[in-house]
């Protein structure tokens, strides 16, 4: 087990009409995992991610990974740590404008202060492995939505992560897109055995993972585990989506 | 509906508005202050000596810093309007009526000037009594300055409240209209290297030759009676500064930092690669803003220069002229001694020394033509024994050397004339070389020509057309000299008239004293009877007071003025550059590394500007201070205006770091 999730709970605004965003989940998730995070809007999957990614601290509970508790951290030993053994994909892709597409993906090796020989070798080695070479020295600006949410993957993959953080990456995308970036993330679970943890809300997106936790209302509300069969692990997440009313086969509400 | 999008704006960039009304409050307040002052019954009763002089400087001085700050607030109220932006548009794209966009911003506008002035006004009535005071402890009038504010004062404040709020809101509404036109959501800066880099080098090199320059004025100023070339050094210098900062902030900074961006190795070291292009970028944007504050500095730096060369200048002619309260020779000393033993007045210290007065022949350098007069001779040991005072001024001898004292051409060239030779004089040996000054004992009115200190066996060995002795005196709190007794003593200015009869040599030309005044003046000169400080010296320390207190005020101004600017132009980041920071902090950099690169960013913003504008201030003393040395007093000037800038640095950067921080826990 790598990551274990201890009752932690998280609450927003003040006192009188504070919102429970999390209250007391508890998960666990095994080494090269690639775990799915389910629900409806507003039910806490990216609070959840957040609090695991130590970019939130949570009110309560605990967060293990490989043994050490981050919530004992201080911030600038969180960021050391998120800088080191994660990696981030986000829906707004969070690239930074004024750099070129071989900076933005090398960011994490420079921020580490990576020898220069390394950062070159890593550098053509993601470019390769995703298939993006000829951008290197794009801007930001000049890429498509797919293109970009490619050259987030590559950045949040360059430092080998051990677990790769998803927040609704293919939110922004085409479903051409959304496909090439999803085979993308099975390949490099696969390949190089890194953890993924991703929030969505999009069933087909959801089919790639190896299990889908379900949360409604910030608690995990049930779990489907993938048989081995895409088509049937998505038939089963659409179900239980009817179930907890987050929409059908084509994302529509059963009542509709 | 509006009124809370009013709100929300107002409370969205609090900080920024806050340090924006804050400076326009401490203008709007001095600007009050010295309006009201002019008009004040205590000041009027205490200084009545200087009739309306004191009203009419405030009353312009109050006019120019209206001005002055009229245009801060157009230029710094633009930056609001600008800030919001995307706000403006996406109201449009909403279907807000471009009207309603237009008066949001118009009212935004007077609820802010309201305010500011609204507490501008309240620190006037608050800060006026205690400026009065510190004008009046200034000015050395121990007098209770009594708080006043007339109806007409109160009224004609309303009245620029008025005008000016009107005429910013009107400009901050077309603001708005042309952004709503023009639509444009990021300008994209040209970089166009193929101008900036030879632009830059070019700049460089007029820096480069305009400090070259300034090094030359420092020998060349001596010349300016009598030679062009500084003058043209002057204008050169002024103008290679101002064109040269600008290049160089045009191109040669975005350069080399270009440059380093270049260097991988590094540039791909932690956040240098993500910091070298925010810095090159916020430089881009800020260039014309850093190249206006540090002409600013530098007009400041040298508006201290030539306040202080100038007070030293005017301060030095006063102890020149008067360096006792009274000075007297053999002729009146029984007469005033008598009349001070009338006064209540308590003597400090007495002086008294012999002089002696021959004939003189020389060689004048700065007439450039051979010089005939009668000179006072003054022994080295006597001279010595005087005050240091009477000594501070001139060049430095030992008891074997000579020292000229004559009247400086020019105010601000104390202490720098050259050496003078071969000063021949009646029936003595003549004087090789002399050393010169311009301080003279006993005062410079005291004294028909130029003066000579001589070794003492020069002195005791030389023949005297005429024997002399000067008495002078210091007092606690003045002479106490009436009205009466100065009236009686006026018949006493002049001690006796010396006719002097040249002829073809030195040994034959002679003396003639005169007790009454002659009908021709034909080489003639006048000893002085008396000399008295009196009222003179009361309303040098009153106008040296009010002077330091109009230069410190608008110096502060000036740096409150410039810190604000800064200050705003950092805090007031593109939305795209406050994401980018907050993309840094997700990926997981180190807050200290992204409040690194804000403290980055803040001293390359304030501290480029004062390093330009020290480097060209230096020009500014090279022009007054010809001493050949930098003065210690100059060097406290400079540093306390740096101290002050770097507050403004050091505020800004926390402000800034609060701002960014903020936005992380949004």
């Amino acid at each position: 087990m790598q990551i274990a999730v201890k009752n932690i709970s998280k609450d927003f605004g003040k006192k009188r009409s504070a919102v429970h965003a999390i209250k007391d989940i508890s998960l666990e998730v095994e080494h090269g995992e690639f775990l799915g995070i389910m629900g409806p809007s507003g039910a806490g999957k990216t609070t959840l991610l957040n609090m695991i990614s130590t970019n939130e601290r949570p009110d309560h509970g605990q967060i293990i990974i490989d043994g050490l508790d981050l919530t004992q951290l201080h911030d600038r030993e969180q960021a050391k740590y998120r800088r080191n053994k994660m990696g981030f994909i986000y829906q707004s892709f969070e690239l930074l404008d004024s750099l070129n597409v071989k900076e933005n993906v090398i960011l994490p090796l420079a921020l580490n202060r990576s020898n220069k020989k390394l950062i070159e070798e890593r550098f053509d080695y993601m470019m390769n492995l995703l298939n993006i070479e000829g951008l290197s020295h794009r801007a930001v600006d000049e890429l498509s939505l797919g293109q970009r949410q490619i050259v987030a993957a590559a950045r949040a993959l360059i430092n080998r992560p051990e677990i790769l953080f998803a927040d609704e990456p293919t939110g922004s995308l085409d479903s051409k897109s959304a496909t090439i970036l999803l085979n993308y993330m099975q390949m490099i679970n696969q390949k190089e055995k890194t953890t993924i943890l991703m929030a969505t809300h999009d069933s087909f997106t959801a089919s790639y993972c190896s299990r889908v936790v379900f949360i409604k209302d910030g608690v995990v509300f049930s779990e489907v585990i993938n048989p081995g069969n895409r088509d049937k692990f998505f038939e089963q997440i659409i179900n239980m989506q009817r179930t907890i009313g987050g929409g059908d086969y084509f994302n529509v509400s059963k009542n509709y | 509906m509006y009124r809370k999008i009013i709100r929300r704006s107002l409370s969205n960039m609090r900080d920024s508005y806050l340090i924006y009304i804050l400076a326009c409050s401490f203008a709007i307040g001095i600007f009050g202050i010295l309006e009201s002052m002019g008009d004040n019954p205590s000041l009027h009763f205490a200084l009545h000596m200087w009739d309306s002089f004191i009203s009419d400087v405030t009353s312009i001085m109050s006019g120019l810093f209206a001005f002055c700050a009229f245009v801060y607030m157009i230029y710094v109220g633009g930056f609001f309007i600008k800030q919001q932006r995307n706000e403006f548009l996406t109201f449009e794209k909403l279907g807000m009526q471009r009207w309603v966009i237009v008066m949001i911003s118009f009212l935004q506008t007077i609820i802010v000037q309201a305010l500011a002035w609204l507490i501008g006004m309240v620190l006037m009535l608050i800060f006026q009594k205690f400026m009065g005071m510190l004008l009046f402890y200034l000015m050395r009038v121990r007098f209770n300055f009594e708080m006043h504010v007339s109806l007409t004062n109160l009224w004609f404040l309303i009245q620029v409240f008025l005008v000016s709020t009107l005429i910013l809101s009107i400009v901050n509404a077309i603001k708005t209209i042309r952004i709503l036109q023009k639509k444009k959501r990021r300008i994209i800066i040209k970089t166009r290297w193929w101008l900036r880099i030879p632009a830059g080098i070019f700049g460089f090199v007029l820096l480069l030759s305009a400090q070259f320059c300034t090094a030359m004025l420092f020998k060349d100023i001596r010349m300016l009676g009598y030679s062009s070339k500084p003058l043209t050094e002057v204008f050169y210098i002024m103008t290679a500064d101002i064109f040269g900062t600008y290049l160089v902030y045009f191109g040669f900074l975005p350069f080399v930092l270009n440059i380093l961006e270049r260097v991988h190795s590094l540039s791909y070291s932690g956040v240098n690669i993500f910091s070298f292009k925010y810095m090159k970028d916020r430089l881009f944007q800020n260039i014309s803003i850093l190249w206006f504050v540090t002409e600013l500095s530098a007009l400041a730096l040298a508006l201290l220069t030539f306040c202080y060369f100038g007070y030293q200048a005017v301060h030095q002619n006063y102890n020149n002229a008067y360096p006792f309260e009274l000075a007297a020779n053999k002729d009146t000393v029984r007469v005033i001694k008598d009349e001070l033993k009338k006064t209540d007045s308590k003597v400090k210290g007495t002086y008294k020394t012999p002089v002696k007065i021959n004939l003189v022949s020389y060689y004048s350098k700065n007439t450039q033509s051979y010089i005939r007069q009668p000179m006072t001779f003054m022994s080295y040991s006597d001279y010595m024994s005087l005050p240091k005072r009477m000594h501070k001024g001139n060049a430095k001898i030992n008891s074997h050397q000579y020292l000229k004292i004559d009247y400086s051409s020019s105010t601000f060239r104390y202490d720098s004339e050259p050496d003078e030779h071969n000063i021949q004089v009646k029936n003595s040996p003549m004087i090789q070389t002399a050393r010169t000054g311009s301080s003279f004992p006993y005062g410079s009115s005291m004294h028909f020509g130029p003066m000579m200190i001589v070794p003492d066996k020069y002195y005791t060995k030389m023949p005297a057309e005429v024997e002399d002795t000067f008495y002078g005196w210091d007092f606690k709190k003045g002479d106490r000299l009436s009205r009466g007794q100065l009236k009686r003593l006026n018949s006493y200015r002049d001690a006796y008239f010396m006719k002097v009869d040249f002829k073809s040599s030195l040994s034959k030309s002679s003396i003639e004293v005169m007790k009454k005044e002659p009908h021709k003046y034909e080489d003639t000169y006048t000893q002085a009877g008396f000399l008295r400080q009196g009222s003179i010296k009361k309303r040098f320390k009153q106008g040296g007071g009010f002077y330091l207190f109009i230069v410190a005020l608008f110096s502060v101004a000036l740096l409150v003025a410039l810190g604000s600017v800064l200050t705003l132009r950092v805090l007031l980041r593109d939305d795209y550059q406050s994401r980018q920071l907050r993309t840094l902090q997700k990926i997981g950099v180190e807050e200290s590394e992204i409040k690194g690169i804000i403290r980055r960013e803040n001293t390359l913003t304030f501290v480029i500007p004062i390093i330009f504008a020290l480097v060209q201030s230096y020009a500014a003393i090279a022009m007054f201070d010809v001493g050949r040395h930098i003065s210690k007093n100059i060097i406290l000037i400079y540093g306390g205006y740096v101290i002050l800038y770097g507050l403004f640095g050091i505020i800004s950067y926390q402000v800034s770091w609060r701002s960014v921080k903020q936005k992380f826990s949004l």
